[in-house]
């Protein structure tokens, strides 16, 4: 059987950030097979519908550009197939557009994230702090290796906010961090070095995915 | 608003996607445009709950009605819960995220004894007092259905009415008495009067118990002239042109079954005579063919599921099954859905369904012999034979290239002697040396052959519900002497629930008003999902019944005449009591009866639906 493969950029917010990794894979499973279609199935004793996330999203955290990957058997309109899957797409997650993957999953690598850290103390005092941190040598993170449980590691060279701004009660972080397979820090590993360096006491953090790009820079497509 | 405060604290906690709603296919209304809002609440988590066809059934049939809106509510997991108590969030329903003590009934759906905590736990949760008669006029209507409430005396304190029987015609009477009742202003004695002249409502307030001086119950009289001396349960007539859902709410999180249901069958024509399921369901009703066709595309089009199951009590019993068969691959094979077949009989078992339960996975088969020798299964009235036991195993060996059975037991039957116990293990030894007496099995691969085993707990409206439940000793005396009688311990591996477990649900199956003081001490004390080995308090419990001064063994461990009054004698579950007492006496004899296709046995259902249950003089 023909087999195009497509990726799709969608975004994942509202009640859908509660949906975890796993399950993100079976709800979109099943919003294909709602849509009918012509989706390719897995070849073998269990066909299933193949979907591919070359970057999974923490739970909790917004995503504006995600990316999954999936096969249909026949050519196909780009715009009717987000149409169709939209149709079927559960309250916060849509598709934004359909196009061929010119990366690979392995090309990953980096992530820009917007983060909002609300109440604790003045959004100034927030920034402040924030700039003590990032002026250490060394910011120390737990972090679970394969081979060796849970070692500290330095993610301070890894860490580049890119921008800061000041808002009404929070203050609002740009930053990029590396993602895929060879390092890959999670918002929230960056968030929970913040609020245990600083001790401030956040009512709320809001991360949201904004971007994923390649190891040499480009946009991920 | 209750989402804002919920979504600070759901990256806390296990699976928040289970807590926030907005499922596909959840329906949402404009509150302002309903008359009458039902939160129908299942005791336990939302993994098992979710996987509840009822409770499927009577949410769509609800909010079908423009004018009635049905929300889901589960039991909050502990942490979550806690999480709520601190931070003052009530219980509250799914789909609109508002407090379920805002609505106009909080239903229950009771499936099993070990979620009567729960039930507490969820209404003091949603800041309502936990005992009806604390309950005012401004709080909702707590009503409550499901297998359980065949006897629901031990809830009586805490439920202002029962639905008794099958639940699609007598909700939608309920709600609509109630929003008639509501617009003009009545109190709610009465719609409670009112509600208790519906057919299978039982309003327990209107109910008096009298005891004798050993603690047996004397009598239930009505004490209101609105509630009849016997409730009579409810039963669909036409099941093939009842009410089915087209769709399913498709949870994000997986649950226990995660897969589109269709029903095929209610009742049971078997007649195993420790199966409450087989008597409390009865009569057999079963759908055609074509409408399990046409429900099962429905529903996998609309939920995207897949996997579809035919669920029954004894799913091969359907009439037609292999055409369904047939039917339905056509298909479910197009459209790359499996088909699970759960419930199948081990004499049932046939080349032909072999290859339809393949066509899902190869995974292990699972039979339910029950007991170890013919002679006890002659008692139970399973109606299996060694033979066909050994042929479906010799037919999944030499044909279908399995290599793993699970079987199911129970311990402490009534009549049970040491032989059925070795029997079991016989039984199990005799499937090892057929597995080695094939030629052909799969090279390198021996059997693994997995024994479970349950503790019998008589249930009311069974022909044991006379019967006493096994003793903590004898039961360990059976689990060691099954273990020692098994030679193939590398082969066999056996397992058995929690001794501690089966004896409270006997105490509450079978309990009558007096243990409503026990459950509310137990909740009290910290009780709750009482089902979860990891949260189940059997101290506390033990605790409970000494305070309240219940004593274990008058409600488990004894035998009981055929003329005692029994605590649920006033509901009438269209099965006679001399019907029980014959079947109780045949099995203390070891007679079977026939299954209902076969011959009728005369078991009183008949008479009350006008008609025959099969053949010419169908009713």
């Amino acid at each position: 059987m023909e087999k195009i493969n497509l990726r799709a950029r969608f975004e994942k917010s509202g009640r859908a950030v509660y949906i975890s990794h796993l399950d993100l894979m079976r709800t979109m499973q099943r919003a294909f097979k709602r849509s009918k279609i012509p989706v390719w199935y897995t070849e073998g004793f269990n066909p299933h519908i193949y979907l591919n996330f070359p970057l999974a999203l923490s739970l909790g955290v917004i995503g504006r550009a995600e990316f999954m990957d999936f096969a249909v058997t026949e050519p196909a309109d780009f715009a009717a197939l987000r149409d169709s899957l939209n149709r079927e797409m559960p309250e916060g997650l849509r598709i934004l557009e359909i196009f061929e993957p010119q990366y690979e999953n392995k090309d990953v690598g980096f992530a820009d994230y917007r983060i909002d850290f609300h109440g604790g103390a003045e959004p100034c005092e927030t920034l402040s702090m924030l700039e003590k941190m990032l002026a250490e040598d060394k910011i120390e993170v737990d972090k679970r290796s394969k081979s060796k449980g849970m070692v500290k590691t330095d993610i301070k060279p890894h860490i580049n906010v890119m921008e800061t701004e000041l808002c009404d009660g929070f203050l609002r972080v740009f930053v990029r961090l590396p993602a895929g397979l060879k390092m890959n820090i999670n918002a929230g590993v960056f968030t929970d070095a913040f609020a245990d360096y600083s001790k401030i006491e956040f009512t709320k953090i809001c991360a949201e995915r904004t971007k994923i790009l390649c190891l040499d820079g480009q946009d991920f497509i | 608003m209750v989402k804002n405060r919920i979504e600070n604290l759901l990256l806390k906690v296990k699976s928040p996607s289970r807590y926030i709603g907005g499922e596909l296919n959840s329906v949402v209304k404009d509150k302002s445009k309903v008359d009458v809002r039902f939160a129908f609440c299942f005791p336990d988590s939302y993994e098992v709950g979710m996987s509840h066809l009822g409770m499927k059934i009577l949410y769509s049939l609800k909010n079908k009605r423009e004018n009635f809106w049905c929300e889901r509510v589960f039991a909050p997991w502990v942490d979550f819960e806690q999480l709520m108590r601190e931070n003052d969030i009530p219980l509250y329903a799914l789909e609109s995220l508002d407090p379920v003590k805002d609505f106009d009934f909080i239903g229950f759906t009771i499936q099993y004894e070990l979620c009567y905590t729960n039930i507490l736990n969820m209404l003091d949760l949603a800041g309502l007092p936990v005992k009806a008669k604390d309950r005012t006029d401004d709080m909702p209507i707590v009503v409550a259905g499901g297998p359980c409430v065949c006897n629901p005396e031990p809830l009586v304190d805490f439920i202002d009415l029962f639905i008794i029987g099958e639940g699609e015609e007598v909700n939608l009477e309920l709600m609509d008495l109630y929003a008639d009742l509501k617009k003009r202003g009545c109190s709610k004695k009465e719609f409670l009067e009112a509600a208790a002249e519906i057919e299978g409502i039982y309003v327990p307030s209107f109910y008096d118990v009298y005891y004798n001086d050993d603690g047996t119950v004397k009598d239930v009289v009505s004490n209101s002239s609105h509630a009849p001396h016997i409730v009579r349960k409810r039963i669909i007539r036409n099941l093939d042109e009842v009410f089915y859902p087209e769709s399913f709410v498709v949870p994000y999180c997986e649950i226990v079954h995660d897969r589109a249901v269709v029903e095929v069958l209610r009742g049971c024509i078997r007649g195993c005579r420790f199966c409450q399921a087989g008597f409390i369901y009865r009569p057999f009703r079963e759908k055609s063919s074509d409408t399990i066709v046409k429900q099962t595309k429905s529903l996998c089009e609309s939920t995207g599921y897949e996997e579809v199951s035919l669920s029954s009590l004894s799913t091969s019993d359907l009439s037609d099954i292999n055409e369904t068969l047939t039917q339905l691959s056509d298909y479910t094979e197009k459209e790359n859905v499996n088909l699970s077949l759960p419930s199948m009989r081990i004499d049932k078992f046939s080349g032909e369904l072999m290859e339809q339960i393949q066509k899902v996975r190869k995974s292990g088969l699972t039979f339910a012999p029950e007991a170890g020798t013919q002679r006890l299964r002659d008692v139970i009235n399973k109606n299996i034979t060694e033979e066909e036991i050994i042929r479906a195993c010799r037919l999944a060996f030499f044909e279908g290239g399995y290599t793993a059975v699970k079987l199911y037991f129970m311990l402490g039957l009534p009549t049970e002697t040491d032989d059925d116990i070795r029997g079991i293990a016989e039984l199990a030894e005799k499937i090892t040396d057929l597995f080695y007496s094939n030629p052909n099995r799969p090279r390198g691969k021996h059997i693994q052959i997995s024994i479970s085993c349950a503790t019998f707990v008589p249930k009311p409206f069974t022909p044991f519900e006379f019967e006493p439940q096994a003793s903590e000793a004898e039961i360990k005396h059976k689990q060691k002497l099954l273990l020692d009688s098994i030679r193939s311990r590398k082969r066999i591996n056996v397992s058995w629930h929690n001794y501690r477990v089966s004896i409270l649900e006997a105490v509450l199956a079978k309990g009558d008003r007096r243990l409503c003081d026990t459950i509310y001490e137990a909740w009290r004390l910290g009780c709750k999902f009482d089902g979860w080995d990891e949260l189940y308090r059997y101290d506390l419990w033990l605790k409970a019944f000494e305070k309240t001064g219940v004593d274990v063994d008058f409600y488990a461990h004894r035998a009981r005449a055929y003329d005692e009054v029994m605590p649920w004698q006033h509901l009438d579950y269209l099965v006679s009591k001399e019907f029980l007492v014959k079947e109780n006496q045949k099995a203390r004899e070891g007679v079977t009866t026939p299954n209902c296709r076969e011959k009728c046995s005369g078991c009183g259902v008949s008479k009350c639906i006008g008609g025959a249950c099969f053949g010419k003089d169908k009713s």
